[in-house]
């Protein structure tokens, strides 16, 4: 696989929570493509908090809403309180989203791997 | 002029008796007419030829009850009318009367005795046609009657209101259904059943009422035999006639059922196009997957067509699933059924174990595994030799606050390629050995043996599931 230098996610730190193993993967092998370092997968909430408190550095996160009946808004408010930037990447319509985080970004399933990369790259540039 | 009192008086009185004949015959619409003390008629004016049909010549000297209806003269009425005239000074008389050629009118009027001193010399009777009048206060009679007896029995609760809520009638549904009399439920006091959250959409419904020509709100009204608040939707509109200013008229529907199915339809909705994408997500790993272990796009295609197999064989199982019933065996003898076609594997099969009820989750995952293991047989293992046997069994191991469906997949008889030979650890293994416990938290074990593959799977269940079919 070839790793792409001008994508903004070049050695950025991504954690990665999806319950389905063949999605996480592909999005874990997406991210790596374009040079990301991948944190988790992580299948639930409790392992990607867990991930979380022992990762000294994160720079993006992409986040199933959906974790086997469980959901992932736990995971969402400890990334807002650390300032990660992050996206959804999931199956459900926007409506279902609480409003506190209409300004997330919503990529549907199946994601783009194209636009995976650049809205996760756009949310860490905002910050930067 | 007259230069006198006298002459005035006299002249006055024969100008009374010229003026009153006078008003008598030209008042057209009223019949008049006078008795003698009996009722036998002694003058007979214009309007009582032009209502009741008798020229004077007939009715002079013949008793005058024959304008009333022969109910009414068997009962004594036209009596009872005279005596009541003779007590009181007049008697009212209003009922239906009959003309000549037997049709019949409302009659208002009134009896008055004619008196010299003490003496009864008989009676002036007035009578005006009114049967228009009369029919269209009863028809009006009658269709409240409707109304009101519709608003009783219709399962909504019916009101009627001023264009700004100002309520004026309830329904007794509404006061059964509330527990507010009516006094209570007038002006606004209907508000007090309305939930305290939904009073201002309410009230801000009628605001716009008068210019939006009807008005409507969904709120929730409270139910006083259990004490619940119901979803009601309320709609309102002026009558006809009376436009946006005057009275208008209301219901209120419990559609608390039909709210709650919408929500669920709604919930349900949303699930299915989750699961839509989900699914094509998995699609689209499996197929970028599938690329990368293919040798060619031959390879991809007959990989990924079987895999996008065992995917659509899985999607029939998970609505049953649901509901707890999707039995191990079933997936095992799908999968292994689909390989059926091509492949003789009968008397090489055994298939062994409890009813084992999976949880909805473990279903796509595991089938995935187990197709991989199924193709991997027929390709290299048990199943695409002679002498090769295939048993899978299973067995659920209860601990202490979960159990375990424990499934083992035993291959034998099989050659095995020689010992140092690069094997490929493919798709199948990946499934079994990382999706399965990424995704179920399963413990999972695949050995190459010498006599053929063993597989080991131990899926988590509630310690509750585990055994029920």
């Amino acid at each position: 696989m070839t790793t792409r230098k001008s994508d903004g996610l070049q050695e950025r730190r991504v954690l990665v929570v999806e319950d389905d193993y063949l999605i996480a993967s592909s999005l874990a092998g997406t991210l790596e493509t374009h040079g990301a370092e991948v944190i988790g997968p992580a299948a639930s909430v409790q392992e990607a908090l867990q991930l979380m408190a022992g990762e000294a550095r994160l720079d993006a996160a992409v986040l199933d809403v959906n974790l086997a009946g469980d959901r992932v808004y736990r995971v969402a408010d400890a990334l807002l309180a650390r300032d990660v930037p992050f996206a959804f990447a999931t199956g459900y319509d926007a409506w279902i989203i609480p409003d506190v985080y209409a300004g997330v970004p919503r990529m549907e399933k199946p994601v783009d791997p194209e636009a995976l990369i650049r809205t996760l790259a756009a949310e860490v540039a905002r910050r930067a | 002029m007259r230069g006198t009192g006298d002459e005035a008086d006299e002249g006055w009185a024969i100008d009374r008796g010229e003026l009153l004949e006078l008003v008598v015959e030209s008042a057209a619409d009223f019949a008049i007419f006078t008795t003698d003390p009996d009722g036998i008629v002694t003058s007979w004016n214009t309007g009582a030829e032009r209502l009741v049909g008798y020229t004077e010549e007939e009715m002079l000297g013949r008793p005058a009850d024959a304008i009333f209806v022969p109910e009414d003269r068997a009962s004594g009425a036209p009596e009872q009318e005279r005596r009541m005239a003779v007590a009181e000074g007049r008697a009212i008389d209003e009922r239906w009367h009959l003309r000549r050629d037997g049709t019949r009118f409302w009659g208002s009027g009134l009896l008055m005795p004619l008196r010299e001193g003490d003496t009864l010399r008989g009676f002036a009777k007035i009578v005006r046609d009114r049967t228009e009048h009369h029919l269209v206060g009863e028809r009006l009679r009658e269709s409240e009657a409707r109304f009101r007896l519709l608003a009783r029995s219709i399962p909504q609760l019916v009101f009627a209101t001023r264009g700004n809520g100002d309520r004026t009638w309830g329904s007794p549904q509404w006061c059964d259904f509330t527990g507010l009399s009516e006094p209570d439920s007038l002006g606004y006091g209907w508000l007090d059943a309305v939930h305290q959250d939904d009073r201002e959409a309410t009230v801000e419904a009628w605001q716009v009422a008068p210019t939006a020509g009807e008005y409507y709100v969904e709120h929730r009204v409270f139910r006083a035999a259990d004490g619940t608040y119901r979803w009601h939707q309320t709609r309102a509109k002026p009558l006809v006639d009376s436009g946006v200013g005057g009275e208008w008229v209301g219901t209120s529907t419990d559609i608390h059922e039909i709210r709650g199915l919408q929500e669920r339809q709604q919930v349900l909705l949303a699930e299915l196009q989750h699961r839509t994408r989900n699914l094509l997500a998995v699609v689209q790993a499996i197929a970028h997957q599938t690329r990368r272990t293919s040798g060619s796009l031959d390879d991809f295609e007959v990989e990924f067509e079987n895999r996008l197999r065992a995917l659509s064989r899985v999607q029939g199982l998970l609505p049953h699933a649901e509901r707890g019933v999707v039995d191990l065996r079933t997936l095992v003898e799908a999968e292994l059924a689909a390989l059926g076609g091509n492949t003789d594997i009968a008397g090489k099969v055994t298939v062994g174990g409890p009813t084992v009820g999976l949880p909805a989750g473990a279903i796509q995952a595991l089938a995935l595994a187990l197709h991989e293991l199924a193709t991997n047989a027929v390709k290299y293992g048990a199943l695409g030799q002679p002498s090769g046997k295939l048993t899978v069994t299973w067995r659920v191991a209860a601990e202490s606050d979960q159990s375990w469906v424990e499934l083992d997949w035993r291959e034998a008889g099989v050659r095995m390629p020689p010992a140092g030979t690069p094997r490929r650890r493919g798709y199948g293994s990946e499934l079994i050995e990382r999706a399965l416990r990424y995704q179920l938290r399963a413990r999972t074990r695949l050995d190459f043996r010498n006599d053929g593959v063993r597989c080991s799977i131990s899926i988590p269940v509630p310690a509750n599931e585990g055994g029920r079919p």
